[in-house]
């Protein structure tokens, strides 16, 4: 277990967007569960590489790193991906819900690659201080509170901007009076616009709360050896992220007579600028550290040791 | 295996001759299957009549004779009062593997007028269902039409004959109206005018829910005729504004030598919709709607016979390119069901043959250990075996004969062959 790399999970990804790729190329049923086959196997061993680095951390894998933090969007996206097409399937529905979600799945992943393997100083020193087991206890408990509703909010920021590709592609081919095909048929455009307008709703109360916790975990880094201020770049960014999304929501909130197409593109304009701009604070910061990389589960930075030894020095 | 099919269809028959031979009834049916059994009690039977086809499967077993096309027609002659010059050539007749062949075919839609439409396999079960009723069937049709519902099941899941639809009305609600809507209950449909496409339409609509159904008309009466029909209300021409400005499903069918509605027209009613999305089929030709009006916003859709006719060939297109994938599923399932039915017939044979000889080995075996009761039981195990792989390699050629020679029918002189020579008995 301890050996399974990021790119077991990457490479398995990869195989099962191609093989969905096929399977609507091709409208065949047998590729389409391969590429289900591949993605659960895939899923199987993030779940693995997760428990391993988490283990190794002696941290939940939210907490851990911006690495694992970005891994654990990836696994929620996948499972997402994994339900709802089991669940379409039981139905008789054969959405390519992994020809969406794969994709930005992979850009997770790489993203992760890219990003920070290290603690967050401030949680390292909630380690430290772990005399202070009140004080260790609420900085970890608003570290996962706010790492938690960021992964749900920015999954659902995730979710609300494939529905709205997904639309815009379905409008599309109505409008040009193109056939469905039957491998890629999508769900209507009455469904499409109901699931993004909820995706908007859920994802921004959730950003919201990880925005208030975030503050508070300012306020409570202020006692560790890495404080993190409000000029922190990840911080400012993502108090950026959210104006953006708070117009962006009052537009869709007061828009009732806008087209559905429109609100979808707005919806691809704004929730790409969310992601993009998360993903490149994380990849670009590091998360709230500035540590290098790391490459495999057995290989974590981030082990309880490298915790003391900064407590030791300080 | 005797199996026989004398058949008319849709590519051979003419619809007037197939509508004198057709079993339109299942009290005819009943007649007929009465008449048949009288006429060949020796045989099983299955009638397939479509509105495509007319189809009567016979079967016996080895020792009855097989029924001929001459007899079967002269059965349908006398039975719907055809004269036989009447048929002419029209009857085909197919026998043995052919035969089975063929069903399949029929069942997993490759024969049907529409490629790889439905309904055929639900044809061909009642078929088989009311020959059952009519304890008209045996084993080898039992057998013969579970393996045509079984192939057709196949055919349907692992190719693509049956994806897409192929008609004007089904592509329109199926392939666009339902990407659109997820549900049509809460939709107000519009007819403007009554024709027939207005009617094929509706049925699909009705299909998916839809109720609220208003008919315009120039003739109120004709409106009113079919408002009634499809439970909708009639609604006078000059309220033509209002309810295009409430539809959201619009079924346009005029005859009109001009469009109806323009883009002035529409986007006025458009203004007073809120900007709903709003479907609209123009079946009629010429067009009822001007092209433009597709333009006016993002959430009109329009939908002209041009367009999903084109939509129609392209599945039509799709579906003929899985003929070859769908024939080699016919092909090897005609030869497993073969096979298998080739090999019940040659089971008895081949275990009355193992028997016989296990007897004679087991008896001479036993002689032998009487005599040279000094052997242990590891020596018995040795020789039993020893006498048993001698057996088996004697029984080998003749066996693997039978298996090689029942691949291709039923090999009634060697089974006779091998129990005269093996004195197997009956």
């Amino acid at each position: 277990m301890a050996n399974v790399h990021v790119f077991c999970f990457f490479a398995s990804y990869v195989v099962a967007l191609a093989l969905e790729g096929l399977a609507v190329a091709r409208r065949s049923r047998l590729l389409r569960s391969l590429s289900f086959a591949f993605a659960l196997a895939g899923l199987a061993a993030q779940t693995f590489y997760l428990v391993a680095r988490s283990n190794a951390a002696d941290l939940p894998p939210l907490l851990s790193s911006s690495h694992d933090w970005l891994l654990v969007l990836a696994w929620l996206a996948v499972v997402f991906d994994l339900t709802l097409s089991a669940i379409l399937s039981g139905v008789g529905r054969s959405v390519p819900m992994g020809l969406f979600l794969l994709p930005v799945v992979l850009l997770l992943i790489g993203a992760s690659d890219l990003a920070g393997a290290a603690t967050s100083p401030a949680l390292a020193g909630a380690t430290d201080i772990a005399r202070r087991g009140a004080e260790e206890r609420a900085l970890r408990g608003w570290g996962m509170l706010h790492a938690s509703l960021l992964v749900f909010g920015i999954g659902g920021v995730i979710v609300g901007f494939l529905f709205s590709i997904m639309y815009v592609v379905q409008h599309r081919r109505l409008k040009r009076a193109q056939g469905a095909p039957n491998a890629l048929s999508l769900p209507s455009l009455a469904t499409l616009a109901r699931l993004n307008w909820w995706s908007v709703i859920v994802s921004f109360p959730l950003l919201t709360l990880g925005m208030l916790t975030g503050i508070r975990l300012v306020y409570l880094s202020r006692h560790t050896s890495g404080p993190i201020g409000f000029a922190d770049p990840l911080v400012v960014g993502s108090g950026l992220v959210w104006l953006v999304m708070v117009a962006f929501l009052i537009w869709v909130l007061r828009s009732d007579h806008v087209g559905g197409k429109q609100v979808a593109l707005r919806t691809i304009w704004a929730f790409g600028l969310v992601l993009v701009t998360l993903l490149g604070l994380q990849v670009l910061f590091n998360g709230h550290t500035s540590a290098p990389a790391h490459h495999n589960a057995e290989s974590t930075e981030t082990p309880r040791s490298a915790n003391l030894e900064r407590a030791t020095r300080q | 295996m005797n199996v026989q099919v004398v058949y008319c269809t849709h590519q051979t028959t003419p619809l007037a001759l197939r509508e004198r031979l057709a079993f339109a009834s299942v009290e005819q049916l009943t007649r007929a299957y009465e008449t048949l059994r009288t006429t060949f009690p020796q045989s099983e039977h299955v009638v397939l009549s479509t509105c495509n086809r007319v189809e009567i499967y016979a079967a016996q077993n080895e020792s009855s004779a097989p029924l001929t096309q001459d007899q079967v027609a002269e059965f349908l002659s006398r039975f719907h009062g055809v004269p036989q010059n009447d048929l002419g050539g029209a009857l085909l007749w197919q026998k043995g593997p052919e035969a089975v062949r063929h069903l399949f075919e029929v069942a997993s839609s490759l024969d049907s007028m529409v490629l790889g439409e439905p309904q055929i396999v639900s044809q061909v079960k009642e078929a088989y269902r009311v020959a059952q009723e009519n304890d008209a069937c045996g084993p080898l049709t039992h057998a013969l039409f579970q393996g045509a519902i079984r192939v057709s099941a196949r055919v349907r899941s692992e190719t693509a004959l049956a994806v897409g639809r192929v008609s004007v009305a089904s592509v329109a609600v199926g392939e666009f109206g339902k990407s659109i809507f997820d549900r049509f209950a809460d939709k107000t449909v519009l007819v403007i005018g009554a024709g027939e496409m207005a009617e094929e339409t509706l049925r699909y609509l009705k299909d998916e829910g839809a109720e609220a159904i208003v008919v315009v008309n120039r003739s109120l009466e004709r409106a009113q005729r079919l408002a009634a029909e499809w439970g909708g209300t009639a609604r006078p021409f000059d309220d033509l504004d209002k309810w295009l400005a409430a539809a959201d499903v619009i079924v346009s069918t005029t005859g009109a030598s001009q469009p109806i509605v323009d883009v002035a027209r529409f986007r006025a009613a458009r203004a007073a919709s809120e900007g709903k999305p709003v479907f609209i089929l123009d079946l009629a030709t010429p067009r009822d709607f001007a092209p433009a009006v597709a333009d006016i916003d993002e959430n009109v859709f329009l939908y002209d016979i041009e367009a999903l006719q084109a939509t129609c060939e392209n599945n039509r297109k799709q579906r003929v390119r899985e003929i070859d994938r769908a024939r080699r599923i016919v092909e090897e399932e005609t030869d497993q069901f073969l096979h298998d039915i080739y090999h019940k017939a040659t089971g008895p044979i081949i275990s009355q043959l193992r028997a016989g000889w296990r007897k004679v080995c087991q008896d001479e075996l036993d002689q032998l250990f009487a005599k040279l009761n000094r052997l242990d039981a590891n020596e018995r195990r040795g020789i039993e075996r020893t006498v048993e792989r001698i057996v088996n390699k004697l029984l080998h050629p003749p066996l693997e004969a039978l298996r090689d020679e029942a691949r291709k029918g039923t090999p009634q002189g060697l089974m006779d062959a091998l129990k005269r020579l093996f004195f197997t008995g009956e």
